[in-house]
């Protein structure tokens, strides 16, 4: 999950205030940063952030065209363009065509450009990571086990005294398995983490899925992987929803509601319609 | 049930799953592979993402598959109305924490264009009697499980969804404003007038989960972001506030998080002595309050009046 | 062959032209109209922010009118069933003014709650979404049902005035009433067999809108108590809307008794017996609301509960003190002392007691749907300073006036094309007395 959106997010402020408070100022300096993202070690992406100093706070800029690359900022190199939104934030997927300069090395390095607008300069931001994946692992009494490995030169090597999170995946979540939240790597890369949420409601086959992930790192960037476990309890959800009750939707009243309302207005209707007859037959009478 | 299957699969889709089906490319066995369970719950989308993998290599992913999504469909009025299957949304709100800075309260108008003056969450200063603490209480809407509000709609415009969540339809309200009389929590407002939005909102075709854009003549509330779920996010208020105040979750998962945190929803109510507003009153909120117990901040009332003396 | 006493009651009651005074009446009464047809279009224009209105006081006067008016049409069935049906013959000249009223009210009863929603445009959702479980719905049928009762009671016995009408058509002057009343009434021929179909009709007619009536109010009362709002929030509500409706409505036939018996000279037919009755009639109802409003405010303030205290407290001492001391005393207490006595009963003083009675309903209808709006569960927070209290702009009263104007012009021009004193059953019952 993106992380930063959250951290960032403290301070919103329209587009329109921020517009308007660029309107008589100076161009102001922009910040740029970038993250690197490897989920289940096959989705690769990057996240840029856009951010400026407005009367002493930072502030997350949008709609700012960013142009992506690897390795060089030579137009070979363009991964793609994006902008920003509201939180600052643009997403970009790695496409194929970097396969060729992601093969050169270990190490790769990214790089975003800002296209000059009105209020803002031309700005760039980097961040060089080291390729590294990530794997998840149970093993008998619940134990979860998270491996971490980093390719030196051609070779996946195990990376020690990392701090990984070993987690239940939650809506927008994770949450932690037992009392601590993250687990350090040992000398052959494995962290590993005792399951002790009892009865924790899964899906409806009690399924989990278990997340293991290093965050925001130096070297490595964000790497996550999950595995999905039966050790949840099987959730069966009752709801109200479309059930006849006075807040269902239309036509879903109670039926005690319907019979009594319904046989007032046919009872009452019926009166006046024979009435409105009764006109009719006096008409009929007054011609003959 | 075709229309369950649809909402169903978008929802897993954006949610979800970080696991992958990988379609195409995987030479072998490969350990990273996610499991066989990851890939039965989700539907694929049919629309394909070349990416470049870890290793180099080239990959097909199903849209559906990918997360975060970069961008969403809106859902159909109707799906809007039945809202996500197997959720039920609460919230948590730790009265500890709040010291008033209304971040949620700029982040949700902000966010939902609302009238300015006009405010869905309100924070207001509480003291139950003479001699008992006083302290911050931020109120959103409480989408009660039985809503009075949704009881008196002549017209379907406001309609609790199987996911817990009350909305609001603005393309059908008709402003007869029976919602607000009703509502003991005083959570709705009303657009008395235009709003004058700009353009680029006002245009926007109505979304009764994202509540964008409001329109006059028509009530509005806060609508807990059902659009933000669907994308496995969090409301604006819960990622605004910078205390933690706010906690929001699935309470089928039995979970629910201010970002930061994460707790199991049924502990933290049960070990801090969460409760619920006029319980008495039989609407069964979906919001709990964390009595302000403890509390990380004095209460300082500023804007001290003589207006704010009830409870 | 005529008798001479017919041709004279006939000639009485025959509809006249606008005099000097009815036409100046009529006037005031259209520029009120008007009035309220301009405010209304900038209303439509700008939306219901040119009202006071706000989220906290989110019903207004319009609801207060709205609630007057549903009160007041109930009138037709009190006089028109009611004493129909309990055999009180005296009550003969004053069924068609009931009548008249109740179906001018009701028409403005739902055309004011039309002009209290915020996307008129949108009113046939109603009928594409109406959900059962919303009293609002309740209150669009019963109504509905109440103002084609209202008419039907209104038609059946106007069919035999008709006939006498088009016998005399030199009276009535104009070519196109004529032909209104030829398309209404012409093949009402007097007959057996004709009499005892209207006669019948009505007789059911005079059933069934009792209970439709006490539906309509009853309902009504409900958008109100179905909330839990304190002062809201009372099983005690029905019955208090319906015995104030009675009142007012009551008020207002002697009001309406009072001017037309002055400016159509009948004497001979709303005699002082008529006012003496309808006194008498007034103070039951006056003590009967005054009966409910104990109930209704007494209760709750031995108890005291904290979510009533402020409302309560606001009445009775507090913002709301003046208004409700002067409603409770000119709806029930003064129209009582005056009623009580003899003299009281007579026409004029009546009439004032009428007056005081309608002025000072439409005050305590204003006291049901506001107060308890400004006091609710959680202290009014987050709001600009406007939206904490509540007084009508311009374009509110000229709404309001403007409907009060049209029921009053809807009576008004009902009394120039129609008897406004039913003139067959005037002469049947004095040829059955004559006979007896």
């Amino acid at each position: 999950m993106n992380k930063h959106s959250k951290i960032f997010f403290t301070a919103i402020l329209s587009q329109l205030l921020a517009i308007a408070a660029f309107a008589q100022a100076e161009k102001t300096d922009l910040s740029l940063s970038i993250s690197y993202f490897n989920s289940n070690n096959h989705v690769q992406y990057l996240v840029a952030h856009a951010k400026s100093k407005i009367d002493g706070k930072f502030q997350m800029i949008p709609n700012i065209n960013l142009s992506f690359y690897i390795a060089t900022e030579d137009a070979a190199n363009l991964l793609g363009k994006a902008v920003t939104n509201d939180k600052g934030d643009a997403l970009l997927f790695i496409p194929p065509t970097a396969k060729d300069e992601w093969k050169k090395s270990a190490k790769v390095s990214f790089i975003i450009v800002s296209q000059k607008t009105k209020d803002f300069d031309e700005a760039k931001g980097n961040v060089e990571i080291t390729k590294a994946k990530i794997q998840i692992d149970t093993a008998a009494d619940r134990k979860i086990t998270a491996t971490l490995m980093e390719l030196k030169d051609t070779v996946w090597t195990p990376v020690k005294a990392i701090d990984v999170k070993i987690a239940v995946k939650r809506l927008d979540a994770d949450l932690n398995v037992a009392e601590t939240p993250t687990y350090a790597t040992d000398s052959l890369g494995v962290a590993s983490a005792d399951f002790k949420r009892d009865s924790l409601p899964g899906d409806s086959k009690g399924n989990l899925t278990l997340i293991a992930k290093v965050e925001d790192n130096d070297v490595y960037g964000n790497l996550s992987a999950e595995k999905i476990v039966p050790w949840g309890k099987s959730i069966k959800y009752y709801t109200e929803f479309d059930k006849r009750t006075l807040f269902a939707r239309r036509g879903k009243s109670p039926l005690w509601l319907e019979l009594l309302a319904y046989s007032i207005v046919v009872a009452v209707w019926g009166v006046l319609i024979y009435l409105f007859g009764q006109i009719k037959k006096l008409k009929q009478l007054g011609v003959n | 049930m075709k229309t369950n299957d649809t909402s169903r699969r978008e929802f897993i889709s954006a949610t979800l799953l970080a696991g992958l089906a990988v379609t195409g490319c995987s030479t072998g066995k490969n350990p990273f592979e996610p499991d066989a369970a990851t890939i039965e719950t989700v539907k694929p989308s049919g629309e394909m993402i070349k990416l470049l993998s870890v290793d180099g290599e080239v990959i097909e992913v199903d849209k559906a598959f990918l997360k975060p999504v970069p961008s969403l469909p809106q859902v159909s009025n109707e799906l809007a109305r039945q809202g996500i299957p197997g959720k039920k949304f609460v919230m948590v709100i730790d009265l500890s924490r709040c010291k008033s800075l209304k971040k949620c309260q700029s982040a949700c108008n902000h966010m939902h264009s609302i009238h300015p003056g006009q405010n869905w969450i309100k924070v207001y200063p509480q003291q139950e009697a003479e001699h008992t603490a006083p302290y911050w209480q931020p109120t959103t809407c409480m989408h009660c499980d039985e809503p009075p509000c949704v009881k008196v709609c002549p017209v379907d415009a406001t309609f609790k969804r199987q996911d817990g969540i009350v909305l609001i339809d603005s393309d059908r309200c008709i402003g007869c404003r029976f919602c607000m009389a009703a509502c003991p929590y005083s959570t709705r407002v009303f657009n008395w007038e235009d709003l004058n939005l700009p353009k680029e909102i006002a245009d926007k075709p109505y979304s009764c989960e994202t509540s964008v854009p409001q329109k006059k003549g028509t009530v509005g509330k806060c609508d807990f972001c059902p659009d933000m779920a669907r994308k496995g996010e969090l409301p604006h208020c819960v990622s605004a506030c910078p205390n933690g105040v706010f906690m929001f979750g699935d309470m089928i998962e039995d979970s629910v998080t201010n970002g930061s945190e994460t707790f199991r929803f049924s502990e933290l109510v049960r070990d801090k002595a969460g409760y619920r507003l006029m319980e008495d009153l039989g609407t069964k909120p979906s919001v709990y309050y964390l009595p302000p117990v403890n509390r990380n901040f004095p209460f300082e009332n500023k804007s001290e009046t003589e207006e704010n003396k009830k409870s | 062959m005529e008798s001479l006493a017919k041709q004279q009651i006939i000639e009485d009651l025959l509809p006249q032209k606008f005099g000097k005074a009815g036409k100046i009446w009529v006037g005031i009464l259209l520029a009120f109209c008007a009035l309220g047809f301009v405010a209304y279009c900038l209303q439509l224009k700008n939306g219901l922010v040119v009202t006071a209105m706000r989220d906290y006081v989110s019903w207004g006067i319009y609801i207060s009118n709205f609630v007057f008016f549903v009160a007041i049409s109930l009138v037709g069935s009190l006089i028109t069933a009611v004493l129909r049906l309990t055999q009180a013959k005296w009550s003969t000249p004053l069924t068609r003014i009931a009548e008249i009223i109740a179906v001018s009210a009701i028409t403005f009863a739902s055309i004011i709650i039309v002009v209290d929603m915020g996307r008129p445009d949108r009113f046939y959702n109603l009928f594409l979404h109406g959900r059962l479980q919303s009293p609002i719905v309740w209150d669009v049928i019963v109504i509905t049902t109440y103002f084609f009762v209202s008419i039907l009671l209104l038609y059946f016995p106007l069919l035999p005035d008709m006939a006498i009408m088009m016998k005399h058509k030199d009276v009535t002057g104009m070519p196109w009433l004529n032909k209104m009343y030829t398309f209404l009434g012409s093949f009402w021929k007097n007959t057996a067999g004709q009499i005892h179909i209207s006669e019948k009709a009505i007789n059911i007619l005079s059933i069934t809108i009792i209970p439709v009536a006490f539906a309509i109010h009853t309902v009504t009362s409900w958008l109100f108590a179905t909330t839990y709002r304190p002062g809201w929030d009372s099983t005690n509500f029905g019955a208090y809307f319906i015995s104030g409706a009675f009142l007012v409505g009551a008020g207002a036939v002697v009001v309406a008794m009072y001017v037309f018996r002055r400016s159509y000279k009948l004497e001979n037919y709303i005699k002082d017996e008529h006012f003496d009755k309808m006194g008498k009639v007034l103070v039951l109802l006056a003590l009967l609301y005054l009966y409910f409003n104990v109930n209704e405010f007494l209760v709750p303030a031995f108890k005291m509960k904290k979510s009533e205290e402020e409302h309560l407290m606001g009445l009775f001492t507090g913002e709301f003190a003046i208004v409700f001391w002067f409603a409770i005393s000119t709806a029930m207490l003064i129209p009582i002392l005056i009623l009580i006595t003899k003299k009281g009963r007579k026409p004029f003083p009546a009439f004032i007691a009428g007056i005081l009675v309608v002025i000072g309903s439409w005050f305590k209808r204003y006291l049901i749907v506001t107060p308890t709006l400004l006091h609710p569960f959680l202290p009014m927070t987050d709001v600009p300073e406007v939206y904490k209290h509540y007084f009508p702009t311009w374009q509110e009263w000229s709404i309001a006036l403007g409907s009060l104007a049209g029921a009053l012009l809807i009576i008004t021009i009902f009394a120039r094309i129609f008897p406004i004193i039913p003139i067959q059953e005037t002469i049947t019952e004095i040829e059955e007395h004559e006979q007896a």
